[in-house]
């Protein structure tokens, strides 16, 4: 969020600015002659074009240079990649949430040279190394902040074990650092606040995890962080609404490689098993799961109950008893 | 014509406290008396389990009871009573007049017919209510006025808590009738 505000004032800036210079440019040119940019005085026709490579407003159909030397106003530099762009940037990197300071902190580079580039003196190379010391020292001021860079990178951890994109971290940073405002860390573990918010990020960004996937990656019992997740989402008022099965059907269905079509056909029988109301009070893993079942013998690319169980995280037991039921309310015949 | 909601309403559990003296010797009580359980090391208090009526007293050392189990008011009483005689009967001064305070009242009901939590948890106040099928598969309703808390399963079947007085139970399941008809789910 920070960083599209960020981009959007940015934005704004270079609109005024190059407004202004329109202008400017408009005037100088209404004083050495009176005609307007958009059509061609020549031959009144609009169709004009901006060569960029010889830096000419050309018109297209009779071919008059209207304007010659103009102001490439595109991208400084081209970059092709990372490396690139990181010579070609002068900024730092965007502000986060994942990093205690926001990333707004200065860092003493850890290479031994000063702004020329030149090698700095052994004798003050000890200095320098003092200086970089305290500097990391530094960083964390007091026991909150301490507390605070502690959990996120216990953050970053669980969520790297996970495999969970950046949106999901920025947004498991922000209800920790959320619930961290609201005072309600007191008497409960950082691990488990933390793993709970990360549940929760998950759930918001739709990409939903099982509390088991995340008891694994932590250090926290799965009973923890689902107490702890009730108790911050009723605190801060998250409001998320419960998982729907079909948010879990992608990833299962790629860990048991079935194809596509599989895949959405089991998205439609839990879009009938919806409108049915046949997962009121059911747990969204054990319905998807069934419903992966289903489709993967449907399909003719049947995987047993054991594997589906596996990769979905509950028993066997769950999807017979979910499949019975999905196949008997849905009219669904399956030929074992 | 079914049963009504509101009459299906059965109390399953009643939790009172009351103190009946000051101090009492637990491990001369537990030997004197037949039926108790006396185990410190996992559980601090006298464990007194009577069959007629079904209720379990929880004696501690000082000198108040729990009693629970108890499915009426008047079952609680006389088991109040049950308890103060076989006290006294150890020569342990105990008031004749015994009075004890209703902490919790359990209640269950039943709807009717199922009904779809998924909806009811997009349609109702998202403040008060709480459902996370992958942890349990009831809806947690937490209501202001009773206070009590009202756990609603998807087979109709409701569970009504932490009501300290009979007529709570009624007049959650009142309310929550009225709030699912408003929103057109039964």
């Amino acid at each position: 969020m920070q960083e599209v505000e960020k981009l959007k004032i940015l934005q704004n800036e270079r609109e005024a600015l190059k407004n202004r210079l329109k202008e400017r440019v408009k005037e100088h040119e209404k004083k050495a002659e009176d005609h307007t940019e958009t059509v061609c005085p020549e031959c009144g026709s609009r169709q004009l074009v901006h060569d960029y490579e010889r830096a000419e407003l050309v018109c297209q159909s009779c071919g008059l240079v209207i304007d010659d030397d103009f102001i490439d106003r595109g991208p400084e530099w081209r970059a092709f990649d990372h490396d690139q762009r990181m010579k070609r940037s002068r900024v730092g990197a965007p502000m986060t949430f994942t990093i205690h300071d926001k990333g707004l902190s200065t860092m003493i580079d850890w290479r031994n040279r000063d702004s020329y580039g030149r090698a700095i003196s052994s004798k003050n190379r000890a200095q320098l190394y003092r200086l970089r010391k305290w500097q990391r020292r530094i960083r964390v001021s007091n026991a909150t902040e301490r507390n605070l860079a502690f959990a996120l990178s216990e953050l970053d951890r669980m969520a790297s074990a996970l495999g969970l994109p950046r949106n999901v971290r920025e947004t498991a940073a922000v209800v920790y650092r959320d619930a961290v405002d609201k005072n309600l860390i007191r008497g409960r573990s950082i691990e488990g606040v933390a793993a709970a918010a990360l549940y929760a990020a998950c759930r918001q960004c739709s990409v939903p995890r099982t509390l088991d996937e995340i008891a694994e990656v932590s250090r926290v019992s799965r009973k923890e962080i689902g107490r702890t997740y009730r108790f911050i989402s009723r605190e801060l008022g998250l409001k998320l609404l419960p998982t729907s099965p079909i948010d879990y059907v992608p990833r299962f269905c790629s860990g048991l490689n079935l194809k596509g079509e599989v895949q959405s056909r089991a998205v439609e029988i839990l879009r009938q098993a919806g409108e049915r109301e046949l997962t009121s009070g059911r747990g969204p893993t054990g319905v998807a799961a069934a419903a992966i079942y289903i489709s993967s013998i449907l399909g003719g690319e049947r995987r047993t109950q054991r594997e589906v169980a596996e990769v979905a995280g509950v028993t066997e037991v769950t999807i017979r008893n979910r499949y019975k039921e999905l196949a008997e309310k849905l009219d669904i015949e399956i030929i074992l | 014509m079914k049963i009504k909601p509101e009459d299906s309403l059965k109390i399953e559990n009643i939790v009172a406290s009351a103190k009946v003296t000051d101090y009492l010797d637990l491990p001369a009580l537990a030997s004197q008396i037949k039926d108790a359980e006396y185990n410190k090391k996992r559980f601090p208090g006298v464990v007194i389990r009577m069959q007629n009526p079904k209720i379990a007293a929880l004696v501690f050392g000082s000198g108040k009871v729990v009693l629970t189990g108890a499915k009426s008011i008047e079952s609680l009483s006389e088991g109040l009573e049950i308890l103060g005689n076989l006290l006294r009967g150890l020569n342990i001064d105990i008031p004749q007049k015994l009075s004890y305070k209703i902490q919790n009242i359990v209640t269950s009901a039943d709807l009717g017919s199922g009904i779809n939590l998924n909806k009811i948890a997009v349609g109702f106040n998202l403040d008060r209510i709480e459902y996370e099928p992958e942890q349990f598969p009831g809806l947690v309703y937490r209501l202001e006025n009773p206070k009590v808390v009202v756990l609603l399963f998807g087979s109709g079947k409701l569970i009504i808590t932490g009501g300290k007085e009979p007529e709570d139970a009624r007049k959650a399941v009142q309310k929550i009738l009225n709030d699912l008809k408003n929103l057109g789910l039964l």
